[in-house]
């Protein structure tokens, strides 16, 4: 899947490139924004999924997706499905998909690339749920580089579920979720309940976990230096 | 293995990691760390997580000594280090026994090398340079951080929750084989592994006044 946004001369974001194929769609559902579709359901164990994102100078782009993505196991030994998303951003970047389910043996594995150039502008938000009402949790993994100007400003990866090493009780959260801002201005340390934010060079990382998403997203929201809405504004 | 390489992983070793407690003394006051049981659960999050990543560093900037550039080279790993380390408390903890350590390395084993580091590096490459300065191994480097992560911490849970002494040591001693296979693992890589509940840990600890450890 690959999108592009350009600023045209009258300095209004085109989407030159919109195109999609496989288990994703994509449509345009604005002048700066697309939505990703899934036209099957899934994804499934051994899927593997590209999305390149590429956001010139001076031009704008929003990202969401139309419903929550719920990673099922493949039938027998399910290998992990993949979905990689690379981002080359001048402009700027709203990557705000719905949240991702991952059923009982499921194993996802998402990774966000993102090159931003002089003043390129990034915000990412992830939601993540292991297991969907009374089920068994699934296994994610996600990892997080930026680089600006070839420089990291911040490279990890989260590993949620049974078996990952890092997920053990008395602290193993079923929801999980992230926000990675940069662009917009440094801030400082906060912390709260189940959640914390840490400075990015001009920006920062907020991530917040609990039982219940919504718990979580609440949690991220009171360490997050703006509300959700206003960053959609900034993208509008 | 050589001698040099129990030097680097020995405690006594005046580099400054005994003021560090690795999230051990938040841990305790958040609740999460209280007996033996959740101790070992404890060291092994920390061992999967910034151990690796500490392993992994390690053993880059013990290869990173043999490089063209080696200013260049651990400059750049130092930037990945902090990529890694989004934590301000976690990066000064980490700079803070970094500096310890050079302070001693480069006393007990002379190199150009040690002036190849920046100012203040994070504790791995500075152990990395102190393995090759040693005539140790990347994979050496990479064990050595790899049990540096939990022995430190293990001690400061002995110390603050006054736990016998023998079953701590059995604790650690146990963690043996997934300290080898983190290091192992971490040693031609370079992990990211990170745990948000380590850096929250971390932030809360550095802002309390009461504390005994400086992380």
């Amino acid at each position: 899947m690959e999108v592009v946004a350009r600023c045209d001369a009258r300095g209004r974001t085109t989407l030159p490139i919109v195109r999609a194929s496989g288990q994703l769609a994509v449509r345009r559902t604005g002048a700066a924004s697309v939505h990703l579709v899934a036209t099957a359901f899934g994804p499934l164990g051994g899927d593997d999924v590209e999305i390149r994102l590429v956001v010139e100078a001076g031009a704008r782009l929003s990202v969401h997706s139309v419903a929550a993505a719920v990673v099922l196991p493949a039938r027998g030994e399910s290998p992990p499905s993949w979905q990689l998303v690379r981002a080359e951003v001048a402009g700027v970047l709203q990557l705000a998909p719905e949240p991702t389910v991952v059923t009982a043996r499921a194993d996802h594995r998402a990774e966000l690339h993102a090159q931003l150039a002089d003043g390129g502008e990034l915000t990412a938000t992830e939601q993540v749920l292991l297991g969907r009402v009374g089920e068994e949790p699934g296994r994610w993994t996600g990892t997080t580089r930026v680089e600006r100007d070839g420089r990291p400003l911040v490279h990890t990866t989260v590993g949620l579920g049974p078996g990952a090493p890092a997920w053990l009780p008395p602290v193993a959260p079923r929801a999980y979720v992230s926000t990675v801002s940069t662009g917009g201005g440094q801030r400082e340390v906060a912390t709260g309940v189940d959640a914390v934010r840490l400075p990015l060079p001009g920006g920062w990382v907020g991530t917040a976990w609990g039982d219940e998403l919504h718990d979580a997203v609440t949690r991220l929201a009171s360490v997050s230096p703006r509300p959700v809405d206003e960053l959609a504004e900034v993208t509008r | 293995m050589t001698a040099a390489l129990l030097t680097l992983a020995d405690s006594r070793l005046p580099a400054g990691g005994h003021t560090h407690s690795g999230g051990v003394e938040q841990a305790i006051a958040a609740g999460v760390l209280a007996d033996p049981g959740s101790l070992a659960v404890f060291l092994r999050r920390r061992l999967a997580t910034s151990g690796a990543v500490a392993a992994g560093l390690a053993a880059a900037a013990c290869r990173a000594v043999d490089d063209a550039d080696p200013v260049a080279a651990l400059g750049a790993l130092d930037a990945e280090a902090d990529a890694r380390t989004p934590s301000p408390a976690l990066r000064a903890a980490s700079r803070q026994q970094g500096r310890g350590l050079v302070r001693v390395g480069s006393r007990a084993w002379p190199h150009p090398a040690w002036a190849a580091l920046p100012a203040q590096p994070h504790h791995p490459l500075a152990l990395g340079v102190a393995a090759a300065t040693g005539g140790l191994t990347p994979r050496d480097a990479a064990h050595a951080a790899a049990y540096l992560s939990i022995s430190g911490p293990a001690t400061a849970a002995q110390r603050l929750l006054a736990m016998d002494p023998i079953t701590v040591a059995a604790v650690t001693a146990r963690l043996a084989p997934e300290v080898d296979e983190v290091a192992d693992a971490s040693a031609e890589d370079l992990p990211a592994a990170t745990d948000p509940l380590l850096d929250l840990l971390a932030e809360l600890h550095a802002a309390r006044n009461d504390r005994f450890f400086a992380s």
